[in-house]
């Protein structure tokens, strides 16, 4: 549907609208809105938790990667592949070889060696780790990100709630803001790391924007009080002051910005440059950040392509726990490294690893998790659980308790109340402090 | 034009599978004792197997376990096996007893992917993942050249990988081959680099939609007049997910540096092994992917496919018995063993 732009320049430089704004950059799901700004009107969120400043990040890693490549190495000639596990900083713990900065690191690192998610297909297995539930055909569901970034956004904040760089087109997912609607849907970051659009027109001034912005607040007032509710209009009044504060943040997406030592240390790599970007959001207070690598579906050459993308992860992720530290964020931000599965034992006939949802691993750091603990074991070809089996939703709950939010919270959806986590969920205690 | 024929629909086919010695796990390595009839095949779980061709129902047989990580390569020289891991190992081993009789520990600095042997036997020379070509005496073991010249990452900053080494028939040329689509030749005596090509049709990286890199030249193979060289491996990834590209091969003169024809077919595969025929003007290279396995034949003068086998299983390195008409094989699965003999009117 062609929607006629309210930006009355006429500049196609001035491509952010109204309704485009909403249903682009920063909107999910339309279809929600309404209900979803209900729901979320329904829950005022605690201000005790954003006075902490608690943050997350999301690093996921698109096409599932391999837990022996990486986590949870072994050393059956069948299974295990050609790398070989190393000693970690943590008594009994051995990574692969293709991880030693981390290994020297897992004092702050608990790794969940574990988890039975069964679903083996993308998309399916993306939604399940992203909402830590299965699909249900009556409610849609936000994605944890989506309702992290709800439960920690300070209220006066310009500054998006949640940023997600999703740069790779391998296993592209939108996350998805279910029942609480388009206005907490993350900014999407796809084409380039840097926000689109987001310059003003070269004719317009700042306070030609500023009064058009007040003659729009006008307008939307006599808007709610006649013909809607002022729950949609504040959700629209909400996204419009964000576009202020993302005007007005731009520099924390200029990499110039950083010290070109700290570039260097973050690597050249897409990767390394988009989590030092979300240092640099997480520092400046966003709340939730996700940066997703793709390609790590490894159907062949398994061995080839974990050797080229697990040392950048190393590199990356080791300099970004020790930045976060150094930077004193280290203790408020919980840094959460998924994929939707993992890959299989058997070696296939491509030198590849298939999707594999049976015993696989993830890890986590920072706000609220016991640095070095290794939650749960597979037996020795790594093809089951042998011990502390959790799914999805033990997951999510896991996330929400080191983030101080009680998983066992109810959001309502008209009279329906929803917990945050699954209701027979429970939090991996062994990593939580 | 001349026509391709499906060995596999083919009432009488031109190739035949004869042998299937299954296996479990990949063999990537495969050396021929001539005189004896064995094969020795290698790969995944770091043991040896045997196989003696030449009884009525060749079965593999475990020989000996000297590495500890993949077998990468094996080379037959007078009664011993010269033989290169991931392990970063180079062991020479008495076939008959599986005795190791020397092991060059860190032999690379990183795995060792190829090793070939010189024509008179006198050397072997083996590439890995440090990018150093290095030659050794097959006799003492020692080290006599390291040759470094291939780039140590990619342009995207990732490791790379050397893939593959092959030796002039008359022993005077080293043929070296990488991830990103670089052939160096050498000088054997000296070490010194004669030339560099580029093949970067191998080498597949796309940083708005596939950023992994995928491909590689997987083999190179010197002409029996030892003017070409021939390089295989895939051509332009559509999907990183699997191999999805076409079987590739190029066939270069590489002293005047002129690439002379490029052999690219449909099927979607790694070629993981190239080589020149000994006797009949064939190219053959072999290897699988998406669209399974692939045993092609290759006309050598101006590439034009005159034979497709599907054999069981993807194929990781093959050799030709130019003198049975036959030829050995190893990959997925084990150890196969075709006939060519009905080869000869296809390709006229």
């Amino acid at each position: 549907m062609n929607v006629p732009s309210i930006s009355s320049c006429g500049s196609s430089d001035h491509s952010i609208h109204r309704r485009g704004f909403l249903q682009g950059a920063l909107s999910g799901s339309g279809a929600t809105l309404v209900g979803g700004l209900a729901a979320a009107a329904d829950t005022p969120s605690g201000d005790a938790l954003r006075k902490q400043q608690k943050r997350a990040l999301f690093i996921w890693l698109a096409g599932g990667a391999s837990q022996f490549e990486m986590w949870d190495p072994k050393t059956s000639s069948e299974t295990g592949g050609p790398f070989r596990p190393i000693q970690t900083s943590v008594p009994d713990y051995q990574v692969c070889e293709l991880m030693p900065k981390l290994a020297g690191l897992m004092e702050k690192i608990a790794v969940v060696r574990s988890l039975n998610t069964e679903i083996t297909a993308h998309a399916p297995a993306a939604d399940l780790i992203s909402t830590g539930r299965p699909k249900e055909a009556a409610l849609e569901y936000p994605e944890i990100g989506v309702i992290l970034a709800k439960e920690l956004a300070a209220r006066e904040s310009l500054l998006p709630d949640y940023v997600s760089f999703f740069l790779s087109t391998e296993g592209r997912r939108r996350p998805e803001t279910g029942f609480l609607g388009g206005r907490y849907a993350p900014l999407l970051l796809e084409k380039s790391a840097r926000p689109q659009d987001i310059d003003l027109p070269q004719q317009l001034s700042d306070l030609q924007h500023k009064e058009r912005e007040h003659l729009r607040q006008l307008l939307s007032s006599e808007f709610a009080s006649r013909r809607a509710g002022a729950d949609l209009v504040n959700g629209y009044n909400s996204a419009f002051a964000k576009v202020r504060g993302l005007m007005q943040t731009d520099h924390l997406f200029d990499l110039d910005k950083e010290p070109a030592s700290m570039r260097e240390r973050y690597g050249r790599t897409e990767f390394g440059q988009q989590c030092l970007l979300a240092r640099r959001l997480l520092e400046a207070g966003v709340p939730m950040v996700k940066v997703a690598r793709g390609f790590w579906d490894s159907h062949h050459d398994n061995f080839e392509s974990h050797r080229e993308l697990v040392p950048d992860f190393d590199n990356v992720f080791s300099v970004l726990l020790t930045d976060l530290e150094d930077r004193g964020l280290l203790e408020s931000t919980l840094v959460i490294v998924l994929s939707e599965f993992g890959r299989t034992p058997k070696i296939n006939k491509d030198v590849g690893r298939d999707h594999y949802a049976a015993a696989w691993s993830c890890a986590f750091a920072g706000c609220g998790i016991k640095g070095g603990a290794i939650h749960g074991k597979t037996d020795p070809d790594g093809k089951t659980v042998a011990d502390g089996e959790v799914n999805a939703s033990d997951l999510a709950a896991t996330i929400y308790t080191a983030l101080g939010i009680d998983p066992r919270k109810d959001y309502h959806v008209g009279l329906r109340p929803v917990p945050l986590a699954k209701e027979d969920s429970e939090p991996i205690s062994t990593i939580l402090t | 034009m001349q026509q391709v024929v499906m060995a596999d629909k083919e009432e009488k086919k031109p190739v035949e599978l004869t042998v299937a010695c299954e296996h479990p796990g990949i063999l990537f390595a495969l050396c021929f004792d001539a005189e004896g009839g064995n094969l020795y095949g290698a790969g995944t779980d770091s043991a040896v197997y045997r196989v003696d061709v030449n009884t009525e129902k060749p079965v593999a047989e475990k020989a000996w376990t000297n590495h500890d990580n993949y077998v990468s390569s094996l080379v037959w020289n007078n009664g011993t096996v010269i033989s290169g891991g991931y392990d970063r190992r180079l062991i020479w081993t008495t076939a008959e007893t599986g005795e190791s009789t020397r092991t060059i520990e860190d032999a690379h600095d990183g795995w060792i992917r190829d090793v070939a042997a010189f024509p008179d036997g006198s050397r072997v020379v083996s590439v890995g993942d440090d990018m150093l070509v290095k030659v050794w005496d097959a006799a003492t073991g020692k080290p006599v050249l390291s040759c470094e010249g291939h780039a140590k990452q990619t342009p995207q900053g990732y490791a790379t990988a050397l893939y593959t080494v092959a030796v002039s028939p008359d022993g005077g040329t080293i043929a070296t081959a990488d991830r990103i689509g670089d052939v160096c030749l050498w000088n054997a005596e000296t070490g010194k680099l004669i030339r560099r090509l580029q093949a970067p049709a191998f080498y597949t990286y796309d940083s708005a939609k596939r950023s992994r890199s995928i491909g590689g030249i997987r083999s190179v193979s010197f002409s029996p007049d030892g003017t070409q060289i021939a390089i295989a491996g895939i051509g332009a990834v559509t999907n990183v997910d699997g191999f999805v590209g076409p079987a590739r091969v190029e066939v270069w003169d590489w002293q005047s540096g002129k690439k002379l024809f490029t052999a690219e077919d449909k099927h979607n595969a790694v070629l993981n092994h190239v080589s020149f025929h000994p006797t009949r003007p064939l190219l053959v290279a072999a290897g699988g992917g998406d669209s399974g396995g692939i045993l092609g034949f290759w006309e050598s003068g101006q590439g034009k496919l005159t034979c497709k086998a599907k054999p069981k299983g993807h194929l990781q390195r093959f050799l030709v018995d130019a003198e049975n008409d036959r030829l050995f094989a190893t990959g997925h699965g084990g150890f196969q063993i075709w006939s060519l003999q009905r080869l000869s009117p296809v390709v006229g």
